[in-house]
C-alpha cells in the first residue's frame, strides 16, 4: 500500500533549518502503515530536506557553513531574467544551498512508528524564504 | 532609521483578497507576465516584509478595462485591504484614461475611498502622457493634491510598447502642473540620464528603485547608479527625489531592499530613499 501525506509550512525567515520531525510522525501514524518506509520530500528547488541532531548550535554552524560556500554576494551566472518566469531570477543561492541539502531523506516505519535515532530530527531547510512550502510524506508498507 | 521604510511599488493582483478567482488568476499572469506566479495570502507579505524590515508597502492596482476587460486589484479591493492591514499597507487607486467614467471612478476613488494617490501604466493602457484624455486625470489629482506613480521605461510585462513610457514624454506634464508630483517608476531604465535630466530640473519629478533587469540587484544599481550615471549624481544632487520600490513580486522585497542599504552613499541620503522621500511624496511627513 502507498499513503500519501503533504505537511504546508509557511516559513518565517530568509534562510532557516524548520523542524518538521513532529510533522512526519503525525503523518506516518495517520497512514496506518505498520512495516515498512516513508519517504519525505521537498515540492520546491530553493529548500532542502536533512536529518541532524536538532540543537541550536548545530544549526547556526550549518548556517555559517553554508553561508561560506555559498555567499550571498558571490558572482552567479542565474542571475538573469528568465522569460517562463517573466522574472529575474534572484535566488541562486537559494538553489546552491538545496543542490548541497538534497530533497529528500527516507525512515524505516516498525510497528507503526518512524524508526530514528534518538538524536535525529528531520529539518525543512528555507533558503529562499519567506514563503509558503509543501513537502510531502509518502509511506509505503503494509 | 530616522524614517519608517516604505516600499512604494507592490503590485496586489496575486494577493488572496484581491485574486478570487483561477480565472483572475490566470489574468493577472497573463497581464503581467508573470507565468509561474500564483496566488498567496497576505501573510506571506507580511513575512516578507519582516525579514526585509519593511515597514509599509503602497498598494498599487492597475485598471485596464478598455484594453483588456479586467483590473488587477479594483480601488475597493485596495481600500479594504488597506481597512484590514492599515499599519501594512498605504493604497493606491487606477483608473483606466479611455474610460469614459474616468473622471467618476476618480473621484470615488479619491473622495470616498482615501486612496492615496494614482497609479497608471501608460505602455499597458495605451497612452501617451499629454493625451487629450489625461488633462482631466491631472486636474482631479492637483485638486485632491494626490501624486501619480507612471510605470516609465521598459516594462517586462507582455504587449506593453516601450514607446509610451520614455521618461522625456513626461516632461511637458512636470511643467505644465509644477504642483503635482510624479513619480517615474523603474527609474525610467534604460533612460535613466533623461529621468536625471528631469528630477535635476522639475522638483515634482520622482523616481524608485524599482529596477533590476540584468545580473543581481547590487550589481545592477552600480551599473546604473555608477556607471551609467555619475556615481555621485544621487547623493549629490538627487537625494530628496529617489524613492524605494521593489516591484514585488516581480522582484523581491528582501535583496531589493538589502541592496539599497549598500549603496555607496551618505546614510541619511540611503534613510531619505528608504522612507523619508516617500513621506514627503505622499504628504504624510510631519
Amino acid at each position: 500500500m502507498v499513503v500519501h501525506k503533504k505537511i504546508e509550512i509557511l516559513t518565517k525567515e530568509y534562510n532557516a533549518f524548520v523542524k518538521i520531525t513532529e510533522d512526519v510522525k503525525h503523518a506516518v501514524k495517520e497512514s496506518g502503515i505498520c512495516d515498512g518506509v516513508a519517504f519525505v520530500i521537498t515540492a520546491h528547488t530553493t529548500t532542502g530536506i536533512a536529518v541532524n541532531e536538532g540543537l541550536e548550535c548545530l544549526e547556526s554552524d550549518i548556517q555559517s557553513m553554508m553561508e561560506r560556500l555559498v555567499p550571498e554576494d558571490g558572482e552567479y551566472v542565474h542571475g538573469r531574467f528568465l522569460h517562463s518566469y517573466g522574472a529575474m531570477a534572484g535566488n541562486p543561492t537559494g538553489h546552491l544551498k538545496a543542490h548541497l541539502t538534497g530533497n529528500h531523506c527516507v525512515f524505516p516505519i516498525i510497528d507503526g512508528k518512524v524508526k530514528s535515532g534518538s538524536a535525529q530530527d528531520i529539518y525543512l531547510c528555507e533558503y529562499d524564504g519567506p514563503q509558503n512550502r509543501e513537502i510531502m510524506v509518502t509511506i509505503i508498507g503494509e | 532609521m530616522k524614517y519608517p521604510v516604505i516600499d512604494m511599488h507592490v503590485h496586489p493582483a496575486f494577493y488572496e483578497t484581491v485574486c478570487e478567482s483561477e480565472k483572475q488568476e490566470r489574468f493577472a499572469r497573463d497581464m503581467y507576465g508573470l507565468y509561474k506566479t500564483g496566488i498567496f495570502p497576505e501573510e506571506v507579505v507580511f513575512r516578507q516584509m519582516e525579514c526585509a524590515g519593511i515597514d509599509k508597502a503602497v498598494l498599487l492596482p492597475l485598471d485596464l478595462t478598455t484594453v483588456y476587460q479586467g483590473v488587477l486589484g479594483t480601488n475597493e479591493q485596495v481600500k479594504r485591504l488597506v481597512g484590514m492591514y492599515p499599519d501594512r499597507f498605504i493604497g493606491f487607486a487606477s483608473v483606466d484614461p479611455h474610460r469614459e467614467d474616468a473622471e467618476e471612478v476618480l473621484r470615488e476613488a479619491f473622495g470616498r475611498h482615501r486612496l492615496s494617490g494614482l497609479k497608471l501604466h501608460p505602455a499597458k493602457q495605451r497612452f501617451y502622457p499629454m493625451d487629450d484624455c489625461m488633462e482631466r486625470i491631472y486636474s482631479i489629482c492637483e485638486e485632491y493634491h494626490k501624486p501619480i506613480i507612471f510605470h516609465s521605461g521598459m516594462s517586462a510585462a507582455p504587449d506593453a510598447l516601450s514607446k509610451y513610457a520614455e521618461p522625456k514624454l513626461f516632461e511637458e506634464l512636470a511643467y505644465l502642473h509644477p504642483k503635482l508630483k510624479f513619480c517615474l517608476a523603474h527609474f525610467g531604465w534604460p533612460w535613466i540620464q533623461e529621468t536625471c535630466m528631469l528630477m535635476l530640473k522639475y522638483p515634482n519629478v520622482y523616481a524608485d528603485t524599482a529596477l533590476l533587469y540584468f545580473d543581481n540587484a547590487p550589481e545592477f544599481y552600480a551599473q546604473s547608479f555608477t556607471v551609467d550615471m555619475g556615481r555621485h549624481w544621487i547623493d549629490r544632487s538627487l537625494r530628496h527625489q529617489i524613492m524605494f520600490g521593489s516591484d514585488d513580486p516581480r522582484l523581491e522585497m528582501i535583496r531589493m531592499k538589502k541592496a539599497i542599504e549598500k549603496l555607496d552613499m551618505r546614510q541619511s541620503t540611503i534613510e531619505l530613499i528608504l522612507g523619508g522621500n516617500a513621506l514627503e511624496f505622499l504628504g504624510m511627513e510631519e
